[in-house]
């Protein structure tokens, strides 16, 4: 079969939901890169701009615009698996006639070094063949442990809809549909504590009402599935092992909004996701879960599911509006916020992965229930992605107020034979991170805004007193620099000024170092524009806090290269 | 809010200690703007949708856990919002200073536009320490864009957009965009190429929002040696019938450049390419500067006076109202003739030939 003519791609897109992005996959999977033609045909036919789409195209680390480019293996070199040794099967690559190019933290934290290739995800260890397979389910929690969403998930079958409603799913949408007004929805969410999984921690029913109670329409449903933050892979896990749960979330937030538009936003880094996705979306379509008249009611909610393009910023929630209308992804000044003014300008409600998992389960079994769930007082559960230098990596679902030394040593199997933890980070990267001395906080927010950090989408990578804790800063803090929009100063002038105080490029005197640093975080925490650069400085401000002795010698002994 | 309407009073917020009121739909900036407080800003061009980026514009509002950027956001009944503490002062002052440390130069001659200075001003507000943030520049210059109008120093781009923005909401052109992300942020033209084989009509309007001259006027820099200072006189661009406001800068007898106005009820700022630069004729050395006349055997055009010159256009003009009727007669003023000029060929079409078959060369 001839490959599709540029007329023949921009037709099938053009009048199709968020359009741009998957027509540039479609171009850029036809032709291994972007090609001046390519950006050509697109800006004619989605009446763009060209230099507005050249300028977005460039935001994108997955498009390439040279021939050859895209075929090239992509190697995780983000915190962890540089700790499991990504430099090492990037040479073994390189050893293997492959050019591989870096690329940030895709996710797989659990089952290091993924690389990217052919359309799939691959792991490698040094000095091993690549293996290909299943992304791995969250690890058995410790005997009594209570969960939400991981409640179902190690089923066999889970994934396919036969076997989601073969253990109650999709009974939650029906007892909503047939018993429950939008309202009770509502008010069961509120009751229930549920808050933002994705790391915002915004209460999901305030969000809710405030979308139903927004004039103009059509309203949207928004899945952030841009889970980008290093070090964080839980959506990952709900949605190849459990799809059909965030779908049914979904339409249960379609129904108490009044949305009958759903978009998942998946990252490009999961593309097994993808595909899992599509064919739970088609499964649920035929059974008449999706679409017009679902389950034979007055409701109707269609799913489609986009592709992002290699972007952490997209994550951001206005980012990522940003960028499935097919603007430049740049965050958008807020108020007013999506919900009055999200998709298309349109009332739209912004759901982490987890969220959405989170809201069957509730409604099935009662918002007590789920508040019942967390420590001391705090509502519900929190799934951790814990990763580095533990024995048992991967995914927990957590009661909100676990201790953290709790997590880490019996739910983890502690620190690696004849180690010891020496620190963690919060929220991936962006709550910087605890050393050994604040191990003893409890996983949830107020704990850890005492402590300077917070729990965010729940990422934690741990450190053992093997590892250089400036280097793994400096590291970070480049995903940061390398990822900052561009948008506001402060983040994208700080986190390159912070990138290089951390390299050796600064100030070589302590005192001015640190006066220097103080100066930037104090700046970028306070005017930042979103989240990222509002974050970023918590790392060089948990180094100053922890490893103050470990930076002085460093200076003191010089940075090496 | 919808308390203080049903009222029928005007809404008001607290600012710096000052109770003031607003219109709906003011941002705080535009407030403090029109009370007199000097918020100094970066990517701000009142024309312009609110961006957000530089954040020096940040204000404190009583409740938000951060400072917020004024120019983004909408004042609000009760707000209690204060634009200038010492917090604010200093995050202003690293603000500042971090953004002179991805540049060239800071300073830069005011003839490369018209916000050229604003960069250079801040500094001074602000006694930035030289120096501080030292680290790795941001921005390629473009010198081989080598179109004659518009420079692309990039060296000293400062990433506020304002010129995208500009080219876009203004001008409608989006001849330019932001390409990369972070500090590796550039401003370019659909696949990096020149600004001649792009959709930039030349109109000039990037360099004037230019907040670090990083976009020059090469015209009027190409006079920067012409010695005295420079002066300026505010006229309408004689091109065409729109009638946008210049600023006309000279220095003794020459004009060395011209800069929209702001306040131009017809333009706001906005040029094109003609008023913006095409003023070379005024001083060129092909310009007439007698009258000629047609010799009449050899077809010749030779220097002649005034007297001669007008003598030999009433006969001509003349003889074709005699012989063909008044309406015979079609007058077409120059584009590049002064306004008091254009003025006078239509009282002498009109009143002195009897005719309305008069245009200017602009709209012909």
């Amino acid at each position: 079969m001839p490959a599709p003519a540029n007329d023949e791609l921009v037709a099938r897109w053009k009048n199709r939901p968020a359009p741009l992005l998957p027509l540039l996959h479609e171009f850029h999977e036809r032709d291994g890169h972007l090609s001046e033609e390519a950006l050509q045909a697109v800006a004619d036919g989605l009446d763009m701009p060209i230099a507005e789409l050249f300028g977005t195209v460039t935001f994108y680390h997955h498009f390439s615009r040279e021939p050859g480019c895209g075929g090239r293996p992509r190697f995780c070199n983000g915190p962890v698996c540089r700790l499991a040794g990504a430099d090492e099967v990037a040479a073994d690559l390189r050893a293997a006639g492959h050019d591989p190019a870096p690329m940030p933290c895709p996710g797989r934290c659990d089952e290091p070094v993924p690389v990217l290739h052919g359309g799939g995800v691959l792991t490698g260890r040094p000095g091993g063949a690549l293996q290909s397979g299943p992304s791995p389910l969250p690890p058995e929690p410790p005997e009594g442990v209570r969960e939400c969403v991981f409640a179902g998930i190690r089923e066999a079958g889970r994934a396919s809809l036969e076997g989601y409603r073969s253990q109650g799913g999709y009974e939650a949408l029906a007892k909503a549909l047939r018993d429950m007004s939008p309202g009770d929805v509502i008010r069961e969410i509120d009751q229930s504590g549920l808050a933002g999984r994705g790391g915002a921690g915004f209460p999901t029913g305030r969000k809710w009402r405030a979308v139903r109670e927004a004039p103009g329409g059509p309203k949207t449903i928004v899945c952030n599935a841009d889970e980008g933050e290093p070090g964080c892979f839980k959506d990952r896990a709900l949605m190849d092992h459990d799809p059909h749960a965030l779908l049914e979330g979904m339409l249960l937030a379609g129904y108490a909004t009044g949305a009958e538009r759903g978009l998942v936003y998946l990252r490009y880094e999961y593309p097994e996701t993808f595909g899992v996705l599509e064919a739970a979306v088609a499964e649920a379509e035929g059974a008449g879960l999706l679409g017009g008249r679902v389950l034979d009611t007055e409701f109707s909610f269609g799913i489609v599911v986009r592709r992002g393009a290699g972007a952490y910023i997209c994550g951001e929630e206005t980012s990522l509006l940003n960028s499935l209308e097919g603007r430049h992804p740049f965050p958008r000044n807020r108020p007013p916020f999506p919900v009055t003014h999200g998709y298309e300008n349109l009332p739209t409600a912004v759901n982490n992965v987890e969220t959405l998992a989170s809201v069957p389960p509730i409604l099935a079994q009662g918002p007590d229930w789920y508040r019942g769930l967390g420590c001391d007082g705090h509502a519900g559960t929190k799934v951790l992605s814990v990763s580095g230098d533990v024995r048992r990596p991967g995914n927990y679902e957590a009661p909100i107020g676990l201790p953290l030394a709790e997590l880490l040593h019996d739910w983890c199997g502690g620190p690696p034979p004849g180690r010891r933890f020496r620190a963690a980070t919060m929220a991936g990267l962006s709550g910087g991170f605890l050393g050994e001395r604040d191990f003893g906080a409890t996983l949830d927010e107020p704990s850890l805004r005492a402590r300077g950090s917070f729990l965010g989408a729940g990422g934690i990578i741990v450190f053992d007193d093997s590892r250089d804790m400036v280097a793994a800063t400096h590291n970070a803090m480049e995903f940061f620099a390398e990822e900052s929009c561009g948008k506001c100063f402060p983040c994208r002038i700080g986190t390159q000024r912070l990138a290089e105080r951390l390299n050796g490029e600064g100030p070589s005197g302590f005192d001015e170092w640190v006066d220097e640093v103080a100066d930037l975080n104090e700046t970028m925490k306070e005017t930042s524009a979103c989240g990222l650069g509002q974050a970023a400085p918590l790392l060089t401000e948990s180094l100053l806090r922890y490893f103050p002795e470990e930076l002085r010698r460093r200076m003191e002994e010089g940075w090496g290269t | 809010m919808g308390d203080m309407k049903r009222n029928g009073a005007r809404a008001t917020l607290v600012l710096d200690g000052e109770r003031l009121a607003f219109a709906e739909g003011e941002t705080i900036y535009e407030v403090a703007d029109r009370h007199g407080r000097d918020i100094p800003a970066l990517c701000y061009d009142p024309r312009l949708e609110p961006f957000g980026g530089c954040r020096l514009c940040v204000v404190e509002v009583e409740g938000q856990r951060n400072p917020v950027a004024s120019c983004a956001t909408r004042a609000e009944a009760g707000m209690v919002v204060r634009s200038r503490t010492a917090r604010l002062e200093e995050r202003r002052r690293t603000l500042v200073e971090m953004v002179a440390s991805e540049n060239r130069d800071a300073r830069v001659d005011p003839l490369h536009g018209y916000a050229s200075q604003e960069m250079g001003a801040l500094l001074d507000r602000y006694d930035a320490r030289p120096g501080r943030f030292r680290g790795a520049r941001s921005g390629q210059s473009r010198i081989d864009d080598d179109n004659p109008f518009i420079g692309r120093d990039y060296d000293n781009c400062i990433s506020c957009y304002r010129c995208v923005r500009v080219c876009a909401e203004q001008e409608g052109d989006y001849a330019i965009s932001v390409a990369n992300r972070g500090f590796s942020t550039q401003i370019v033209t659909e696949f990096d190429g020149l600004l001649k084989d792009s959709a930039c009509t030349f109109c000039g309007q990037c360099v004037q929002t230019c907040p670090t001259g990083a976009l020059a006027d090469l015209k009027a820099l190409a006079n920067r040696d012409v010695p005295g200072e420079t002066k300026t006189t505010r006229t309408i661009c004689t091109y065409c019938g729109v009638g946008c406001s210049v600023d006309v800068m000279s220095r003794g007898d020459k004009i060395v450049g011209v800069l929209p106005a702001m306040d131009g009820p017809a333009n706001e700022g906005a040029l094109c390419v003609k008023g913006q630069f095409a003023y070379d004729f005024v001083h060129h050395r092909d310009r007439l500067a007698t009258p000629f006349v047609r010799d009449r055997e050899t077809g010749e055009l030779r220097p002649a006076s005034w007297d001669k010159a007008l003598d030999r256009a009433a006969e001509g003009l003349g003889k074709v109202v005699a012989e063909h009727g008044r309406h015979a007669v079609y007058g077409v003023a120059s584009g590049r003739a002064p306004h008091e000029a254009a003025y006078m060929m239509q009282r002498f079409i009109r009143a002195g030939l009897g005719t309305n078959h008069i245009d200017n060369c602009s709209r012909a």
